[in-house]
């Protein structure tokens, strides 16, 4: 009876602890999404206070919305950095993992684009892609290629040029996230691994790779959810152009809520991009069964 | 164990309570004060929104004013005109706080804040006519019949020239009546390496197609969009050829994503003639930053054709200053607007901004602008085109149907589109918004 009580006690203390960040979460979390939920099923603009319900006619106007459609194929072209940015990241970590000369400086400029910001990530990425007088092109003409590619100034590219901006952005984080995880590899296991005549490639495929697994789920997992939602680098760069073909879902749900005010919508199309982050989470967790090992 | 109930409920109330008064605070007066607060003798606090950084004038023209009227005192505070800068005062506006004037620069926006009823009908106002003291132009940025602001400024969008290229490659300032092939042949002799014959500002950009339109009407006698016209396909043809085939201005992918500095570009002599507004003056004027030896003349925006019947010219007026609605001191804040109208912008005018009021002396405000530079202009190309009289519009078609126009010209200037093609999808889409 007495232990009781103190577990009670205690109880009432802890959710009293809890409680503003609680409120902070029903205030500016849950409110807001209910809210949106609502006005998905409106014409209400921002600003202005007449609004009538219009039931399903927003959903309606999505499914036959060709700049939606677009924006689904631009998201999926998006989505493509992170697996790629991953692959990458696991063999730098591998290499860096090693004893190699200058390692903590490798690491350190692995980790810098990171850490900076994402306006002057953008800007340096504009100049290096800068079609006609750009480095990269430069380098490109140097060798031999006559019209290099437009890059962000081209609508067949734009969206592509970006993905390399994203991967070189995300890759330091991840590769930061591998090197612990390889460093978490016993050194026994690789041992006995080595006097059972396994070769560097059999290491590194059959060993290593599976016991990262539960890291690269994770990277997948949050990498995949981040880009999805990721939108201020990609404002920065094209601002959704040229001629909206870097106009990704969560871009479209900006333009649509902040340009044009129409709010009811922008909530729409943003429960549509929470459905898509929804399905990608349970499908990898229903996946994640087959391949990831604990 | 009461006791700890209580402790409890005191607990979770205050915790409650002091996270909303944090959100609340600033509804809990009623806008319905209206005038009464004024007469107590005390002193009114207004705030004004514009977007022109403070100390290119606007914070000149606030410390004047609150000089002369201690009993008003007002606070300029600047919002960037784009996107996230309308957002920040449309929110100001409608969650009531201060933003008891605010300044429009577009019609589209301005339509947005007299729908909220954030905008004063100045129907109610009698002590100043509008139409008398800002002339025929103003009457565009009536909404239903009613004025919801007062528009101060006259707009200006023109093209400017590097006359020292122009002397060089032997070309007179064009007449005011040219056009856009003229602007061509233009472009093409003032060519050189390392500078272009045009560069077209953003805000220029689209200023001789809706200058087309706004003469042959958005739409067409039968209702359907007008956005497929000829006039429109021979200009767009007209500034491809010159980024492709002349190369004299610059291909639009790279202007736009190398986010090109046109105005800096101008002057510094990388360019011979900009497509520009009168806000570049404000630029042009400050030889500090941006010295330049050579004098700067001024041409129309040409039109697309000399057969051109109606071609209107962008520009009227702009900078519409409006009352907010629900701010509770209407009276000083109208008062305000009023001054401001009718010469309290006048330091303004050393950017560009010249006050549209017939209240204002012209030279003065002439005379600021040119103030310490007016050995850097042509004085007859500016008399007769900058502070000329042209017929004007004020654009209006939503914004949603403009940013589609935008998306398919942007597709023919990137060559994945032809002409005939990017002017069907333009009117197809547009097509979307005409009710």
């Amino acid at each position: 009876m007495k232990r009781n009580s103190w577990i009670r006690k205690q109880g009432w203390v802890g959710y009293i602890f809890i409680l503003p960040n609680m409120l902070g979460i029903l205030a500016f979390f849950i409110l807001p999404a209910l809210y949106s939920f609502f006005m998905m099923f409106t014409d209400y603009q921002f600003a202005n206070p007449n609004w009538t319900f219009t039931g399903l006619d927003n959903i309606q106007r999505l499914f036959g919305d060709d700049q939606f459609y677009a924006s689904i194929k631009y998201t999926i072209i998006f989505l493509m950095s992170v697996p790629v940015s991953l692959a990458i990241a696991f063999l730098v970590a591998l290499v860096l993992n090693r004893s190699v000369y200058l390692k903590g400086l490798l690491r350190g400029m692995f980790f810098l684009p990171y850490i900076s910001s994402g306006v002057a990530v953008a800007f340096v990425w504009m100049l290096l892609f800068q079609p006609s007088q750009g480095p990269i092109n430069e380098v490109l003409r140097f060798i031999g290629i006559v019209s290099p590619p437009g890059w962000f100034a081209d609508s067949s590219s734009a969206m592509y040029a970006i993905d390399v901006v994203q991967i070189w952005f995300m890759l330091g984080y991840n590769m930061i996230i591998y090197l612990a995880a390889l460093q978490e590899i016993s050194t026994e296991q690789l041992e006995a691994a080595r006097i059972d005549g396994a070769g560097k490639a059999t290491i590194t495929w059959r060993i290593v790779w599976p016991l990262v697994s539960p890291t690269t789920f994770m990277l997948l997992i949050t990498g995949l959810i981040m880009t999805v939602k990721s939108f201020s680098l990609i404002q920065a760069i094209t601002g959704g152009g040229p001629s909206g073909s870097t106009t990704i879902l969560s871009l479209f749900v900006y333009k649509t809520a902040f340009s044009y005010y129409e709010m009811g919508y922008a909530s729409t199309i943003s429960w549509f991009l929470f459905a898509v982050i929804l399905v990608i989470t349970i499908i990898q967790w229903v996946g994640q069964k087959r391949w990831v090992h604990y | 164990m009461k006791y700890r109930n209580w402790l409890k409920a005191a607990l979770i109330t205050t915790l409650t309570a002091s996270m909303l008064s944090a959100c609340g605070g600033a509804n809990n007066e009623g806008a319905s004060a209206g005038s009464a607060n004024q007469n107590a003798g005390e002193t009114i606090n207004l705030t004004l929104w514009g977007a022109v950084p403070a100390e290119a004038g606007p914070q000149e023209v606030i410390d004047s004013w609150n000089k002369e009227n201690p009993d008003i005192q007002v606070e300029y505070f600047r919002y960037v005109n784009d996107d996230p800068g309308n957002l920040k005062l449309d929110t100001a506006l409608m969650t009531g706080q201060d933003a008891d004037l605010f300044v429009n620069y577009t019609l589209n926006r301005l339509q947005k804040r007299v729908d909220a009823g954030v905008a004063l009908d100045l129907s109610s106002r009698t002590d100043y006519n509008i139409d008398e003291q800002m002339g025929v132009d103003a009457a565009q940025w009536k909404i239903g019949d009613k004025y919801y602001g007062i528009p101060t400024k006259k707009n200006m969008l023109f093209i400017w020239l590097n006359k020292s290229m122009l002397d060089e490659a032997g070309l007179p300032i064009p007449p005011v009546d040219w056009t856009w092939d003229d602007l061509r042949e233009y472009a093409k002799a003032l060519t050189k390496s390392n500078v272009y014959g045009l560069m077209q500002h953003d805000a220029a950009f689209t200023a001789a197609i809706d200058g087309t339109i706004a003469g042959l009407g958005v739409t067409t006698a039968e209702g359907t969009s007008n956005f497929n016209n000829d006039l429109w396909k021979k200009q767009l043809q007209i500034v491809h050829d010159m980024m492709f085939v002349d190369k004299s201005t610059p291909e639009y992918g790279e202007q736009v994503t190398s986010k090109m500095p046109v105005d800096t570009m101008f002057l510094k002599g990388e360019a011979a003639m900009l497509a520009a507004g009168e806000f570049i003056f404000r630029n042009a004027n400050n030889l500090k930053d941006f010295p330049h030896d050579f004098k700067i003349a001024f041409a129309t925006i040409p039109k697309v054709s000399a057969d051109q019947k109606d071609y209107k010219y962008a520009g009227g007026l702009g900078d519409m200053l409006s009352v907010n609605a629900k701010s509770k001191h209407q009276d000083a804040a109208w008062k305000f607007a009023k001054w401001y109208a009718d010469g309290g912008m006048l330091p303004m005018a050393s950017g560009g901004r010249l006050p549209s009021s017939k209240s204002v002396d012209n030279k003065q405000a002439m005379d600021l602008l040119l103030k310490g530079v007016e050995d850097k202009y042509d004085t007859e190309s500016m008399n007769s085109v900058v502070f000329g009289e042209f017929p004007s519009f004020q654009l209006n078609v939503p914004q949603q149907a403009l940013d589609a126009r935008k998306e398919e010209y942007e597709k023919y200037f990137l060559n994945e589109q032809d002409i005939d093609t990017t002017l069907k999808n333009m009117a197809k889409r547009h097509q979307e918004y005409i009710k």
